[in-house]
């Protein structure tokens, strides 16, 4: 079965959870600032995750001049090959969407890769504002969240 | 799909595979200065060389190769860790050690091979550069070749033409970034760039003021890709800021 990252905005309260266990899961000495996915934060309980969206034509993968950046075609991301990454930071500068992020720590780009098919953020998110779905149910409409029964004790 | 042998553990690879990346594939490390995976193999540091023979020769007979660089081919026996490779890598490690005896790295490959102290005349002016072609190489691969090797012989080093700063270069740091002895010296910051002697201008992000790349670079970039240049002009946190608002109208609270 195709498996999609769905992101649904309206659900998202800023918790943070989702980039703790990214930050977590990549190795990248668990640095919250070096997570993957970001959120933007614009008030209490409320906030827009902005992950990879791993797009068709993707700018990254255009720029990268020595095609370490390729698709993969079993979880559908775009995956970085650390061992072809000469660094030179014009992923960062294409994106778009600001979903390339530098770390100067390990002197490579961190991209979100959906953990090779099985997002770690996922399991932790509350509120099911991100989640791991069969390509069909991706496309029906989320429902509203409910916030005064929200339950978010750990 | 061609099945070869090394050291003894059969392997089955891709058909365009050279051997090193067989090698790699059954876990035996061999030694190399000049590949990169991104580049095309090159077979400069002559380090990676390994005994191999094929199917159709004599059992006895085997041919140094560089295994970087020498295509797979079917019933192919390979031998990393043979008496004449080894001798051969000392040589190789030796002559590296008197030109570059306070590299790290090099003194750490030459201790791996028992090698404390290079019995050649040592280099009076000791460099870190071991001319790997690593740099110029990944120059070229960009479209820029900026640099190249000039001189031959003894005098034989990475500049640019002329040792002036070079007109072609737009400052992306892949030499720099490449080079596996940290030769190349260059410094960076959000508002200037210096490398070879060159000085960039960033382009900086007009909201946060960060900047990653610099004006020439996302120049060269965008006419070789054909993305946008309006792309390179903000960073990345201002980038996701947009994308957080044009989500914002959907975020409405219960």
């Amino acid at each position: 079965m195709k498996m999609i990252y769905k992101v649904s905005v309206e659900r998202c309260i800023a918790c943070g959870k989702c980039e703790l266990a990214c930050a977590f899961a990549h190795g990248s000495e668990g640095r919250p600032s070096k997570t993957r996915i970001n959120i933007h934060r614009r008030g209490p309980e409320l906030g827009t995750p902005i992950v990879c969206f791993q797009c068709d034509d993707a700018a990254c993968v255009t720029v990268c001049p020595t095609q370490a950046l390729v698709r993969n075609e079993e979880t559908g991301a775009i995956d970085m090959i650390r061992s072809r990454c000469i660094s030179c930071r014009m992923c960062v500068a294409a994106c778009p969407f600001g979903n390339m992020l530098w770390d100067e720590v390990y002197n490579c780009v961190q991209k979100c890769d959906l953990c090779g098919g099985e997002p770690r953020c996922v399991p932790f998110c509350p509120t099911g504002a991100i989640a791991w779905v069969p390509i069909e149910e991706a496309v029906l409409p989320p429902k509203p969240l409910d916030r005064e029964t929200l339950d978010v004790t750990p | 799909m061609p099945t070869l042998t090394v050291n003894g553990r059969k392997v089955t690879v891709g058909d365009d595979v050279y051997i090193l990346e067989a090698c790699r594939a059954v876990g035996v490390e061999v030694p190399t200065l000049c590949n990169f995976n991104g580049l095309e193999p090159w077979g400069g540091c002559r380090l990676c060389v390994v005994d191999m023979s094929l199917a159709k020769w004599d059992d006895d007979w085997f041919k140094l190769v560089t295994a970087c660089n020498h295509p797979v081919e079917e019933g192919m026996t390979v031998l990393t860790a043979s008496e004449r490779v080894l001798a051969t890598r000392r040589v190789v490690l030796d002559l590296l050690l008197a030109r570059c005896p306070e590299t790290p790295l090099i003194q750490q490959l030459a201790r791996d091979l028992g090698i404390e102290e290079t019995s050649y005349e040592l280099n009076p002016e000791p460099t870190d550069c071991i001319l790997c072609g690593l740099c110029t190489r990944v120059c070229d691969h960009i479209g820029v070749s900026a640099i190249a090797s000039t001189d031959r012989g003894w005098g034989r080093e990475i500049a640019p033409p002329f040792n002036e700063p070079p007109p072609d270069c737009i400052g992306c740091l892949a030499c720099a970034e490449i080079c596996p002895t940290d030769h190349i010296k260059f410094s960076t910051s959000n508002v200037a760039r210096t490398i070879w002697g060159k000085d960039f201008e960033m382009l900086r992000d007009p909201m946060t003021g960060e900047a990653v790349i610099t004006k020439a670079q996302a120049e060269h970039f965008a006419r070789r890709s054909g993305v946008p240049k309006t792309y390179f002009e903000t960073s990345d946190k201002s980038k996701r800021l947009e994308v957080a608002k044009t989500f914002e109208k959907l975020q409405v609270i219960k």
